[in-house]
């Protein structure tokens, strides 16, 4: 096993005069990957270069250690992918086509059959899977191309924007499945602008914008601040002034403080100053940072 | 893969640790697919229905005439056959796989593109090259049956009823056997090629069938075209005619004489045989260039 899951090195890929990636530099480890940027920002680029449709124009990827431009057939031994739009034949069932799915990944056909079964079963389509593709619904598409993605056990699965068009409640269902593929021992690269998904499926994250790397890391340290709200009951003033000159960085909004610390903790300066003021406490947390914090903080915008 | 002893899995879901068949596997997968897909086999009642139609318009003649031939008794290899030989019966099975081509060809390959399964395709250990091969390989199979199924028939059918005896007239037709082998590589690439590369490129299957009938009988029009008409190198035009070069090639296999637009403008036989090949070329080349940026 490899301790890398996606790496890249120098990597660029332009459509002509448009450029799609931009000298990427990652090195992503094994777990459940969120792959976030609005439309535009590289993303599907990025999977098609990892499944080795793509080649890139400069630079290198490397999915599980090996290059698929190298090693085209060694990679797709060991992948599986959810496509954004619609992968199924309208015209077959679906036991049918996850079971050719599973064949076509080199699983001898009774085995590849029971797997489709079993997998079926597991995304909620068991009474369902002998019924045509062409009448089900979204969910249940988006269900089977899952369905299709992981029935020949990969490594690491491509999900590219594996929730769009599903309504709220297909949406959550679908979020629980790619959780739980992490437990399977699978791999999982989650494609999506839709930020909350990523915070609540992936435990690292890569940010394009613009075909650039805007972040990449543990969701965890993204998500994690060095910055507290205080609130105390009186005696603002005092703490302000305590915090200051502990060498914080105090916004003040009525009875409400938030503090910004580099280099140390904010809770143990938040704790000093209360204890030398002896200011009542109300309330004390750390101000928590969402995805969509962090873009729209770092993505260079349009004016 | 990653290290999964002694985790407790999900019940509804278990690591596959059996065979797994690689390349080869993934390809004899599509080529059996193109196989179900062209006879409807795995598919609505209504995909069945025209290319059952075509297998029995082909088959059905030659049991009727081994039949026949049964019945009356009359059947003497010394003289021809009163139901016509194996030259003969490869020209009505040309005209029925045409007509069966049409739409299987773009039944091939379509859906595939228009449905955007070839996504799923570009997950499993293959290349453009061996999804080709392996679409290419299922329409040749299938169409290989609607020339050596009826061809066979009449070759042991006849063989049994020949007064030399049924070891000695099998032996002694082994020619036939051959040339009708040339002669259905000769069709099957003719006439598969150009329906592979109309359907590489058209969105729906029945503009797909349209546009390959309209070709491939404009051609005959082209070819006879040039061929009347009177100026250096018009002949080569006749070349334009896909529709009768494989019926050329049936003829010069089986020594007989070619009535069509590019022998009647001077050509030799085997020219036929290379324009089969240039195009199978072109369309090969044309559907690798089309396929890569998918697959």
């Amino acid at each position: 096993m490899t301790d890398t899951a996606i790496s890249a090195r120098q990597l660029g890929h332009a459509y002509g005069d448009v450029i799609a990636l931009h000298h990427l530099d990652l090195e992503v480890p094994p777990g459940r990957i969120g792959l976030v940027g609005a439309n535009g920002a590289g993303k599907t680029t990025l999977i098609k270069i990892l499944l080795g449709i793509l080649e890139p124009t400069v630079g290198s990827v490397g999915v599980l250690g090996v290059d698929p431009a190298t090693d085209l057939i060694k990679v797709r031994d060991r992948i599986g992918y959810m496509p954004e739009g619609d992968c199924l034949p309208l015209g077959q069932s679906a036991a049918d086509f996850v079971s050719y799915a599973a064949e076509m990944a080199g699983i001898p056909p009774r085995e590849a059959r029971q797997r489709a079964s079993d997998i079926l079963t597991m995304v909620g389509l068991h009474e369902e899977r002998f019924r045509y593709l062409g009448d089900f619904s979204t969910g249940m598409k988006q269900r089977t191309m899952l369905a299709q993605a992981i029935v020949h056990d990969p490594e690491i699965v491509f999900l590219d924007e594996p929730t769009a068009g599903l309504d709220p409640a297909g949406r959550e269902e679908m979020l629980e499945l790619i959780s739980r593929l992490g437990g399977f021992g699978i791999n999982v690269l989650v494609s999506s602008h839709v930020l909350p998904d990523i915070e609540k499926t992936c435990d690292w994250v890569v940010m394009l914008d613009g075909g650039q790397v805007l972040r990449n890391g543990p969701l965890s340290g993204l998500t994690e601040t060095n910055v507290v709200e205080i609130e105390v009951v009186d005696d603002v003033a005092a703490v302000v002034a305590e915090l200051t000159r502990l060498g914080g960085a105090v916004e003040s909004q009525g009875n409400v403080l938030t503090l910004t610390v580099q280099d140390r903790d904010p809770f143990i300066m938040a704790r000093d100053a209360l204890a030398t003021t002896g200011a009542p406490l109300r309330r004390l947390g750390a101000r928590s940072t969402t995805l969509e914090d962090i873009f729209l903080g770092e993505a260079p915008h349009d004016e | 893969m990653s290290d999964r002893s002694g985790a407790v899995f999900d019940l509804g879901y278990k690591p596959y640790e059996g065979t797994r068949l690689g390349r080869s596997g993934a390809i004899r997968t599509i080529l059996k697919d193109g196989v179900r897909r062209v006879l409807g086999i795995r598919r609505k009642a209504r995909k069945k229905i025209y290319p059952w139609s075509m297998v029995a318009l082909a088959i059905l003649p030659a049991a009727v005439f081994v039949g026949l031939a049964f019945t009356l008794n009359a059947f003497s290899p010394d003289t021809e056959s009163p139901f016509g030989g194996h030259a003969e019966y490869i020209a009505l099975t040309g005209a029925i796989v045409m007509l069966f081509v049409a739409l299987a060809g773009p039944e091939l390959l379509i859906p595939d593109r228009e449905e955007g399964v070839l996504a799923v395709y570009s997950s499993r250990p293959m290349t453009a090259w061996d999804y080709i091969a392996a679409r290419a390989g299922a329409l040749s199979a299938v169409l290989a049956g609607f020339f050596l199924v009826p061809n066979l028939l009449m070759y042991f059918g006849f063989a049994a009823l020949d007064s030399r005896g049924l070891g000695s007239a099998l032996l002694g037709n082994l020619d036939d056997l051959l040339n009708v082998v040339l002669a259905m590589i000769a069709y099957i690439v003719g006439y598969g090629a150009p329906a592979l590369l109309v359907s590489t490129y058209a969105k729906r299957t029945g503009v797909a069938a349209g546009t390959y009938l309209a070709i491939m009988f404009g051609s005959v029009a082209f070819g006879e075209a040039f061929q009347q008409i009177d100026f250096t190198g018009a002949r080569f035009g006749t070349l334009l005619s896909l529709l009768q070069h494989p019926e050329v090639v049936r003829d010069w296999v089986f020594d007989k004489n070619p009535t069509s637009a590019p022998t009647a403008a001077g050509f030799e036989p085997w020219t036929s045989a290379v324009v089969i090949g240039v195009v199978a070329v072109v369309t090969a080349y044309l559907m690798h260039r089309r396929y890569r940026s998918e697959l």
